[in-house]
């Protein structure tokens, strides 16, 4: 009961995170390139304008698939975000485990990637396609840079199973095992193509396919797609903190408020996860090609993520 | 009552706070054009008012249209703004759009652009400065969504 109540809290906490986690993204952005920037509550802005405008249905559309594919993304990229926030408050296994918020979080990206298909128009087309490649891209290396994690937590895919084999570890992942600090390095390596963020922003690419899948969408509509890829970023980062980086004397260890504490401390520190996978290589870098994109993700990470699952294998 | 009209405020709120620009360009000679993306660049940073370029129509609040609409151009200026969801607000941009000089009169121009679509600010000038194209942007705004 404790945990389901812990999950209806967490829903809107998600929204409002990931909404702020952009304005602070979008912030540092603009300080990077030695702009003032927007306001860091710009994104509210944004999506209550977004939500009072006038939703237009494309006639060559498919207007059923078209008005609940960005319903049904934004749905799954919160869940995604606010299971592994609930599982931390309550200090239990939430809803489901690790793989559960993994398959949300693609679900996202599918369901935005067959709006844009329905919209009728051929850019939308063309982002699906992108967004095809790049999603067989991320998905195998960042699936098998959690498979040590596994390993080192009795063969347990629970998400809190994981956070807690850290806490009887006494520190991180990242720094325990050679073959988990390889995962963590897969997993970070991993986020700014499953985020969709600049160099590997290939579907959306707004100067080159003019927002790809999302080019057809307005309104309350864009409001949702665009509040499925701000969780989707925010659910990454948190992920990755909690998942590689959850040092126990930091972030544990007050007994009088629990679970609670814990989790505000892992929300304070999830924007420097955001700063380093999301928003140094969207100022640093430039778009890459689609096929230069799917060949970082089958280079790099996937090389780190197979290393580590050999090295756990071999017991290291 | 008390609700709907607190819901009315956020909602004209969050639209003078997040104006999202669509740029047309009519047959202008670039000048404008360039700008326009000066309004954006470090030194006058229209995104610290919230305004962000967008490549869509779709997506975007203000159509931020340059050039003196050659006759080319005339059905695709209407269908454009047509694609824009409403509540929407449009700019002139440098002296062609605003009044067609120095090409009025010319057999291939149909503008200006206030006798094909409502205008709500028009930024002179040739090309007009970036903070007079912000000042515009500000005026169009406030004008249509408060």
């Amino acid at each position: 009961m404790a945990a389901l109540a812990a999950l209806l809290a967490s829903l809107p906490a998600a929204v409002f995170l990931s909404l702020l986690f952009e304005g602070i993204d979008r912030k540092l952005h603009a300080r990077m390139q030695g702009r003032i920037g927007p306001p860091v509550t710009q994104p509210f802005y944004d999506f209550a304008k977004l939500l009072n405008k006038e939703s237009v249905f494309p006639s060559s559309s498919s207007k059923a698939i078209f008005a609940s594919a960005p319903v049904i993304a934004a749905a799954s990229s919160i869940l995604a975000g606010a299971i592994p926030l609930a599982s931390l408050v309550a200090g239990t296994s939430v809803v489901g485990d690790l793989i559960l918020i993994l398959y949300l979080l693609t679900m996202s990206s599918i369901m935005v990637m067959i709006g844009g298909s329905s919209s009728g128009n051929p850019y939308g087309a063309i982002g699906f396609s992108r967004k095809m490649v790049m999603l067989i891209g991320y998905e195998v290396p960042l699936l098998a840079s959690i498979l040590p994690l596994s390993l080192k937590s009795q063969h347990s895919f629970s998400y809190h199973g994981i956070v807690q084999s850290q806490v009887g570890m006494g520190t991180c992942f990242a720094f325990a095992y050679p073959s988990s600090a390889f995962a963590a390095a897969a997993f970070l390596a991993c986020i700014p193509a499953a985020a969709g963020v600049v160099p590997f922003d290939v579907p959306e690419a707004k100067t080159e396919i003019v927002h790809g899948y999302l080019v057809e969408y307005g309104g309350p509509h864009l409001a949702l797609a665009r509040l499925a890829k701000d969780a989707a970023s925010f659910a990454l980062s948190f992920l990755a903190l909690t998942l590689f980086f959850y040092h126990p004397p930091l972030f544990e260890g007050h007994a009088s408020l629990g679970g609670l504490a814990s989790a505000i401390l892992c929300v304070a520190f999830a924007p420097a996860m955001m700063f380093l996978t999301v928003t140094v290589p969207r100022t640093v870098f430039a778009r890459l090609k689609v096929g230069q994109a799917f060949k970082f993700c089958w280079s790099l990470p996937l090389t780190l993520s197979a290393l580590s699952v050999v090295l756990s294998a071999a017991g290291f | 009552m008390r609700q709907e009209g607190s819901a009315v405020r956020i909602g004209a709120r969050s639209r003078i706070k997040s104006p999202w620009l669509f740029h047309l360009n009519t047959g202008s000679c670039n000048g404008c054009d360039i700008e326009i993306v000066a309004s954006l660049a470090p030194r006058y940073d229209a995104e610290r008012l919230g305004c962000v370029l967008v490549g869509s129509p779709r997506h975007a609040d203000v159509i931020l249209v340059t050039g003196p609409v050659t006759r080319q151009m005339l059905p695709r200026v209407i269908r454009v703004y047509e694609q824009l969801p409403e509540p929407k607000s449009l700019v002139a941009v440098g002296t062609c759009a605003a009044s067609g000089a120095p090409f009025i009169g010319s057999g291939v121009i149909e503008g200006p652009l206030d006798g094909i679509i409502p205008v709500d600010a028009y930024v002179l000038g040739c090309p007009p400065r970036p903070e007079a194209i912000v000042r515009g942007i500000v005026t169009a705004v406030r004008r249509r969504f408060s």
